[in-house]
C-alpha cells in the first residue's frame, strides 16, 4: 500500500465515529408523542412576543417555533371546523370516540396497531359513515348479538357498485353492538396500489385478502369481514339484483384452518342504491378499472353520479355456523359447506326482501 | 476459546459486534478483516487489512481456523457499479463460505436484510422466513442481494455439515451505522409519494448487534427474519427522527428521482421510491423462538439514536 493510500485511509478513519464503551442504552423517558407534539410549540402570539422584546430588550427573542407551512395549515383547518362545526357532528363524534374507547385493539405507543389501524382515523371516518348510516341509508340492523366475541368471520353479499356495504356492515359492529368491535375487511389486490384509498383503507383496518393476513387477524381474536362474491357481486346488473353470484371456496378453507366461526350477513337496500343496467367491463379495463357499470345516473351526470341513491338498507346478521373438517378437503367437500352459507345468506335476502315495507323507506 | 472472524470488522456493525463479543462472559477470540483500518480498536482483536476478493483472505482463514465467521462485508450503496456490488455481495459471500467448508469452519453468520422480500403491493403482513425473495421483479438494482441471501441459503442444504446463519433485520437505526434507511430518513426533505404511506418495521443497531452475537452463541441454523419493537408509518417515522417529508405525486417524483440518481445527485435508485408506497413487513417469531431474542430498545429509543 503507497504511503498516499494510507495517509488517504488514516483520514478516512479519523472522520469515522468512534464507538465508546457504553455502560447500556441512554434511555429517554418514555412520553407520549402527541403530549410531547402540544408541549414543543408554546401559543405564541405576534403580541407576547412584542411585549417581551419590549420589557426585556437585552435578551435575544426567544426562537420562534418551528411551524411548517403544513402545521399553520392544519392548525387553521381544525380552528375553521371548530368554528362551524355543527352540534349533530360533534355529538356524533362523541359517541363514536366513547363506543371506540371500549373497543379492544393492538395499539402501539404511536397510535398504531401492527396492520396500520389508527383509532383517530378510525373515528373520522365513522362521524362521516355515520351520519350517512343514520339520515342517508336509514340503516336497520337486525341480529346484531349474533356476532361473538374472539374470532369471527363475517361473511356478506355484495352489491352496489361501490363496497358501501362493508361501510354499513363496519358502522353497524360499532354503533349497535354490545361491545362495540371493529370489523377488519378483506380488500381487492388493487386497492394498495391507488393513492389515497389505500390510506383510508389500512388506517380504518383493512388488509389485502391474502390467506395469510386472514389467518393471521382471525388468530389475533379479531373479526374479519369478507365477500367472496368479490367484484362478481359488487358489479352485477340491476336484473340479477338479490342474486348470490359464485362464491369463492378460500374463505370457507381459512374458517376451517383457523376453526372460526361464520356469521352469514344479508344487505337488503344495497341492490337498488346503484342500479346497473350495462357493465362496460372492456372500457373498464382500457380505463385500467375492474368494472364500468352504466347506471340510471353514472356517467351522465359525471363523478356527481357516483352518488347512490338514498335506498333503506336493511341489514340481517345470521346465526354463527361452525364448521369442522380438513380445509385442505378436496373441491367438492368444501363446496357442499360453502352452499350451506350461499343458502343461509340467499335465504335471508328473500325473506328480508319479501318483508320490506318499500324501497326507499 | 471460541474464534471468531469478523469480515468488515472497521464498520459500524462490525465493532459493534466485536465488542458484544468480548463483553460476554463466555470469552470469544475476535479477529477481523477489512478494507479500512480501525486503529483504536480493542485490544487483543487481531485485523488485517484485506478484502474479501483477495487471495490473502483465505491465506487468513486458513491459518487462523476460526470456529465462527460473521460475514458483515458487503456494498450496500449504490454508488458503486452494479459489476462491484455483485462481485463483493455475490461472489464474496460464495467465497467465505467455500472457504468455511474447507478450513472446517463450523458457522458462519451471514447479514442480509428485510428488504430481500421486496415492497409489492400484494405483501401481506408480516411475512415469514418461506416467503419468496421478491425484491428484484421491482427493484432490481438489489438483486446482488437477493442472490446473496440465496446463495446462502442454498448452503443450508448444499453442506448440512456446516451451520449457515443468514438474519434479515428489519430497517436498522443507529448512532454507530450508516444503514440505507437511516440515510434515507435523515435528508434535509425526505422524498415519498402522495397518497402512500406504509408501515416500516425498525430495530436499534445495539439489538441487531445482540441478535448476531445470540446467532453464534446459540449456534442456530436457517434463515430467521430479525424483528424489532414495532411498526409505525413511513411519516411518523420521518417527523420522529426530526425531518420533513416531501410527498410528491408519484408521476413526479418517479422520473426526478431517476434523473437525480442518473446525475448522482441522489443516492438512491428510483425504483427504491416501492418501500414508501408498499410495506415489506416481517414476522420475527422463528428467530425469537430459536433463540430467546427480545429486542431491548423501544421505538422512541430507536428513533432517538438517529435524531439530528
Amino acid at each position: 500500500m503507497s504511503t498516499d493510500e494510507r495517509r488517504q485511509l488514516a483520514r478516512h478513519e479519523r472522520r469515522r465515529r468512534v464507538p465508546e464503551e457504553r455502560p447500556g442504552p441512554t434511555v429517554p423517558a418514555r412520553v407520549d408523542p402527541l403530549v410531547a407534539r402540544s408541549q414543543a410549540r408554546p401559543p405564541a402570539t405576534a403580541r407576547t412576543r412584542a411585549l417581551t422584546l419590549r420589557s426585556v430588550p437585552a435578551l435575544p427573542p426567544p426562537p420562534a417555533p418551528q411551524r411548517s407551512l403544513r402545521d399553520v395549515l392544519r392548525d387553521a383547518a381544525s380552528e375553521l371546523w371548530e368554528q362551524f362545526n355543527p352540534p349533530l357532528i360533534r355529538e356524533i363524534n362523541d359517541e363514536v370516540a366513547e363506543r371506540l374507547r371500549r373497543v379492544p385493539t393492538q395499539i402501539n405507543e404511536y397510535g398504531f396497531d401492527p396492520w396500520g389501524l389508527n383509532i383517530d382515523a378510525v373515528r373520522r371516518a365513522l362521524v362521516v359513515t355515520t351520519l350517512m348510516y343514520r339520515y342517508y341509508f336509514r340503516v336497520e340492523t337486525f341480529g346484531v348479538e349474533n356476532v361473538p366475541d374472539g374470532p369471527v368471520f363475517v361473511i356478506s353479499n355484495h352489491a352496489g357498485q361501490i363496497a358501501l356495504d362493508a361501510a354499513m356492515i363496519f358502522t353497524a359492529l360499532v354503533l349497535e353492538r354490545e361491545p362495540p368491535r371493529i370489523v377488519r375487511g378483506m380488500g381487492e389486490f388493487f386497492l394498495p396500489t391507488v393513492p389515497f384509498v389505500n390510506l383510508l383503507m389500512s388506517r380504518t383496518g383493512s388488509v389485502v385478502g391474502t390467506p395469510k393476513n386472514c389467518i393471521d387477524l382471525l388468530r389475533q381474536q379479531e373479526a374479519v369481514i369478507a365477500f367472496p362474491e368479490g367484484i362478481r357481486g359488487m358489479n352485477k346488473l340491476f336484473s340479477e339484483r338479490y342474486t348470490l353470484q359464485r362464491f369463492g371456496t378460500g374463505f370457507m378453507r381459512l374458517a376451517l384452518a383457523a376453526k372460526t366461526p361464520i356469521v352469514p350477513v344479508a344487505v337488503v337496500g344495497s341492490e337498488e342504491q346503484a342500479p346497473a343496467i350495462a357493465n362496460l367491463t372492456q372500457l373498464g379495463r382500457v380505463l385500467g378499472l375492474p368494472a364500468f357499470p352504466i347506471t340510471l345516473t353514472f356517467p351522465w351526470l359525471g363523478p356527481l353520479g357516483l352518488l347512490p341513491l338514498p335506498a333503506k338498507y336493511r341489514i340481517h346478521i345470521g346465526k354463527p355456523m361452525h364448521f369442522e373438517g380438513d380445509p385442505d378437503d378436496e373441491d367438492a367437500v368444501i363446496g357442499r359447506k360453502v352452499q350451506r352459507v350461499v343458502d343461509t345468506i340467499q335465504g335471508m335476502l328473500d325473506e328480508g326482501v319479501r318483508q320490506r315495507p318499500g324501497i326507499f323507506f | 476459546m471460541q474464534k471468531v472472524l469478523i469480515t468488515g470488522i472497521a464498520g459500524g456493525q462490525g465493532q459493534l459486534v466485536t465488542r458484544k463479543l468480548l463483553q460476554r462472559e463466555r470469552g470469544y477470540q475476535v479477529l477481523g478483516i477489512d478494507r479500512r483500518p480501525w486503529e483504536t480498536r480493542p485490544r487483543g482483536v487481531g485485523m488485517t487489512l484485506t478484502d474479501v476478493r483477495k487471495r490473502k483472505f483465505e491465506d487468513i482463514v486458513r491459518r487462523e481456523r476460526p470456529d465462527t465467521i460473521v460475514h458483515l462485508a458487503g456494498v450496500r450503496h449504490f454508488k458503486a457499479h452494479p459489476a462491484v456490488r455483485h462481485e463483493i455481495n455475490v461472489n464474496g459471500t460464495g467465497r467465505v463460505l467455500d472457504f468455511a467448508i474447507a478450513h472446517g469452519v463450523r458457522q458462519v453468520v451471514v447479514l442480509s436484510s428485510s428488504y430481500v422480500y421486496g415492497a409489492l403491493p400484494e405483501n401481506p403482513y408480516y411475512m415469514d422466513e418461506s416467503f419468496p425473495l421478491n425484491s428484484s421483479r421491482t427493484y432490481p438494482e438489489m438483486r446482488d442481494l437477493a442472490e446473496m441471501d440465496m446463495l446462502a441459503t442454498a448452503y443450508l442444504w448444499r453442506h448440512p455439515d456446516i451451520t449457515v446463519t443468514v438474519l434479515r433485520p428489519v430497517s436498522i437505526l443507529g448512532y454507530h451505522i450508516h444503514s440505507t434507511i437511516g440515510r434515507y430518513l435523515k435528508r434535509d426533505r425526505v422524498p415519498t409519494v402522495l397518497g402512500f404511506n406504509p408501515m416500516v418495521q425498525f430495530i436499534h443497531e445495539d439489538d441487531v448487534t445482540e441478535a448476531i452475537v445470540l446467532a453464534v452463541e446459540r449456534g442456530v441454523r436457517g434463515a430467521f427474519n430479525v424483528v424489532g419493537p414495532g411498526a409505525v408509518p413511513l411519516h411518523v417515522a420521518v417527523r420522529e427522527v426530526g425531518s420533513h417529508s416531501l410527498p410528491l405525486p408519484e408521476p413526479i417524483v418517479r422520473p426526478t428521482i431517476a434523473q437525480l440518481f442518473r446525475w448522482g445527485l441522489y443516492p438512491f435508485p428510483p425504483r427504491a421510491i416501492d418501500f414508501a408506497k408498499y410495506q415489506c413487513t416481517l414476522d420475527g417469531r422463528r428467530f425469537r423462538d430459536a433463540t430467546g431474542f427480545t429486542p431491548r430498545y423501544s421505538l422512541a429509543e430507536t428513533f432517538a439514536s438517529v435524531r439530528s
